[in-house]
């Protein structure tokens, strides 16, 4: 029987993705299976690559330097999330915001800052230095929307935002607040691109997730933040209930700051516990939507940790990664992804990677590709992976609750 | 039946006190003159002393590590060797490590800025990037120690450190881990300490020798702090004060938020100011009113650590080591105009 009060319920999505804002545009693009990473030459002096980029933002009250871009893309996708809430102002005033970002301010800082701070700041630096903690993202969207609960930066690197949804349901549990805000946001900018460059991470083509022939990541930008709170505190003002989070886990490699360990061991443990929490097994999960990066070392420990846990199943396990849709969006991914999975269980629609044309061989995985699977899914996982050895997973139900207004 | 409360088992900390193991001893603090980078004329900080981290814990390699990771790695073995635990007999996937960061390593993010600035963004180097990520102290706290469990770092404006301490007791209540190790701190660097200069929001003190005065800008800190946290009665060992629970919001609410947090009554409590100016405000001069009679108000011993959104884990240490009545504790925090954070403790 479920109990209520522990029972951890999605309430609201919010979405701003290169496709556009809501989850409305992210879904038809998706479906239509457009790709939205475009050659891009213009990002610094001597770029060449493949992007994703948010488009048309719309202007902010009370916009200014005080903000990054980072912060504009989550308090976009805050509003969108809480648009069609429908609560009351006073429980999401007192709500609580966990959002995640890797990027944050470091999009408005100049190299110069490094030569001589003083001056960078008095040329008009001050107020976009300020904006460089990543709690900034979710101070942004806490006065945007007025919650005034509490208010976390949450940093895993690229499983950020899955660690942020993890954590806030954590807090529902605690009884903390009466609702989460949680979710990540990352934009575009010179220091994250560069830095995977230094790294030698990038396909300068559009990337091929698990695929043979795989080169390397793109990068993209957006925001995703879902409203989370209890079933029993949704049931009571008759919330339209979007899915219900039934397992969440979060595990570290402890293996290399970069690389994952090969055998994808941190990452299977983690969605083991994540299944063990939901107490579901690998049979009942219909779909899983990959953290695949294209990176060559991450989809092999990825395929690795897939055939570990999903052995036993009768059938392979459809996976797909969207990365290949808009690239990796870093600090939003996880949320990003978490939406797409919400979206296969609410619609049965499961997205194929984009140009997976040579698949990495697994006897566990039943890889999507080519088109639009249809088919009913009562259980999804999102899978994230980080630098530092960061994973996390999450499982998601069709709401079967409420009363779907 | 299982208990909410969170034994505190070990101490550790990289700090302006020294580097230490177990609580800190009392001492009288001044800030240093900088000398790390050029300054025009005197400017003081609370400064962490260099020290070789392999001198403090064997075999520990930090080199190209920004001074965050360093430090966590140190203040985390001290912590780990105070609690008496051996790591090789506990099941390290169950073992998480949350860290809180006002600004995470901004040492190695200020490296790479200075990459680009010498040879533009298509030649940078490599190496500062990953081990600039604000994760990367956590991470190489769990490589170190080679711990599996999840792993986490958390930001908050004001309460970074009392975030870590509250979500690490979630996670061992909700038997997400069967052991925590907490840890907050952050770095001073030029950039850093030019904002705050900048932004006005420095001490007199910084600028010459007089002592430290409350109520006047402030003095900027390093250092990371770190705890061993357990549940309750998972071992017979000495605990230095169970924790209860915690409450951090951006709009006070103060009393209401300690009473929802004491179950609605107002017991015999004692009042910690985290950070020396807190207890001025309204809302907890009001608790300190209603619970008068049985109620202490503790100054800060803190204050002379200066303050970073980091540090009120190695403010918790110091009220433990200043010799509280037992019995229940508030450590109090605030930030900015309204914010408020509370840690409820059981002292021994």
């Amino acid at each position: 029987m479920t109990d209520s009060r522990k029972t951890i319920v999605v309430t609201g999505i919010g979405v701003v993705s290169p496709y556009g804002i809501g989850v409305d545009c992210l879904q038809a693009g998706m479906l239509s299976g457009k790709c939205r990473l475009a050659h891009t030459k213009d990002l610094y002096p001597g770029f060449v690559g493949s992007t994703a980029h948010v488009r048309g933002l719309p202007p902010l009250q009370n916009d200014g330097p005080q903000y990054s871009r980072s912060d504009r893309l989550a308090m976009v996708a805050a509003r969108d999330a809480v648009g069609r809430l429908d609560c009351e102002n006073t429980a999401l005033r007192g709500s609580g915001v966990f959002m995640a970002s890797t990027v944050a301010g470091l999009s408005e800082i100049d190299p110069e800052i490094a030569e001589n701070p003083s001056a960078w700041y008095q040329r008009g630096g001050l107020a976009r230095a300020a904006s460089y903690p990543a709690a900034c993202v979710a101070d942004a969207v806490g006065e945007c929307l007025g919650v005034r609960g509490p208010r976390c930066a949450i940093s895993a690197a690229c499983a950020s935002s899955a660690m942020a949804i993890a954590l806030a349901a954590n807090m529902l549990l605690d009884g903390a607040t009466p609702m989460m805000l949680a979710g990540g946001s990352d934009a575009l900018c010179p220091f994250t691109l560069s830095g995977f460059n230094s790294l030698q991470a990038l396909d300068p083509d559009p990337c091929r997730p698990f695929d043979q022939n795989r080169k390397g990541l793109n990068l993209g930008e957006g925001a995703a933040v879902l409203v989370l709170e209890t079933l029993e505190r949704a049931e009571a003002r008759n919330a339209n209930v979007l899915a219900v989070l039934r397992g969440w886990a979060m595990t570290n490699d402890a293996f290399h700051s970069t690389a994952p360990q090969t055998q994808g061991n941190g990452l299977a443990d983690c969605m083991r516990l994540a299944m063990e929490m939901a107490r579901v097994r690998g049979d009942d999960i219909g779909y899983v939507n990959a953290h695949g990066t294209g990176t060559p070392l991450n989809d092999v420990a990825e395929t690795n940790a897939y055939d570990t846990v999903f052995r036993e199943r009768k059938r392979p396990i459809p996976v797909s990664s969207t990365k290949s849709y808009f690239g990796h969006c870093l600090g939003a991914a996880g949320a990003l992804e978490a939406i797409i999975a919400i979206i296969a269980v609410r619609c049965g629609a499961l997205l194929p990677t984009l140009r997976l044309t040579d698949p990495i061989e697994s006897p566990s995985v039943d890889w999507l590709r080519g088109k639009v699977v249809c088919q009913e899914v009562p259980l999804a996982m999102s899978v994230s992976a980080g630098f530092g050895g960061s994973n996390a997973a999450l499982i998601f139900e069709h709401g079967q609750f409420g009363s779907g207004r | 039946m299982t208990s909410n409360l969170a034994a505190i088992t070990g101490i550790g900390s990289v700090s302006p006190y020294g580097t230490l193991a177990g609580l800190i001893p009392r001492c009288a603090l001044e800030p240093e003159p900088i000398t790390a980078w050029p300054t025009s004329g005197l400017r003081r900080a609370f400064l962490v002393k260099p020290f070789r981290p392999a001198s403090v814990v064997p075999g520990l390699k930090t080199r190209r590590l920004d001074r965050l990771s360093a430090w966590a790695m140190v203040a985390s073995s001290l912590a780990i060797q105070d609690a008496g635990i051996d790591l090789s007999q506990e099941d390290r996937s169950r073992v998480a490590v949350v860290f809180g960061t006002g600004l995470g390593c901004a040492e190695l993010t200020e490296a790479f800025f200075h990459s680009a600035a010498a040879h533009g963004w298509s030649g940078t180097d490599p190496s500062p990037f990953p081990e600039g990520l604000a994760n990367a102290p956590a991470s190489h706290v769990a490589l170190w120690h080679e711990v599996r469990g999840p792993n986490v770092t958390v930001g908050c404006k004001g309460f970074a450190g009392e975030s870590a301490l509250i979500q690490a007791a979630s996670l061992l209540r909700h038997g997400q881990a069967d052991l925590a190790i907490v840890l907050a701190g952050d770095t001073l660097t030029r950039a850093v300490y030019e904002w705050y200069e900048a932004a006005g929001l420095l001490s007199p003190a910084c600028y010459n020798s007089e002592p430290v005065t409350d109520g006047i800008g402030f003095v900027p800190s390093e250092g990371v702090a770190a705890l061993v946290l357990e549940p309750a009665g998972r071992r017979e060992v000495r605990a230095y004060a169970h924790f209860g629970s915690g409450r951090w919001s951006t709009d006070g609410e103060a009393v209401e938020t300690i009473r929802q947090m004491l179950g609605g009554a107002v017991p015999s409590i004692t009042i910690c100011a985290g950070d020396g100016a807190p207890c001025a405000t309204s809302d907890t001069s009001a608790l300190a009113g209603e619970t008068s009679g049985t109620s202490a108000i503790v100054p800060a011993q803190a204050v002379a650590a200066g303050l970073t959104d980091a540090s009120a884990l190695l403010h918790l240490i110091l009220a433990l080591g200043s010799q509280l009545p037992s019995g229940k504790a508030l450590l109090l925090g605030t930030s900015g105009e309204n914010g408020f954070a509370a840690l409820l403790l059981e002292l021994p």
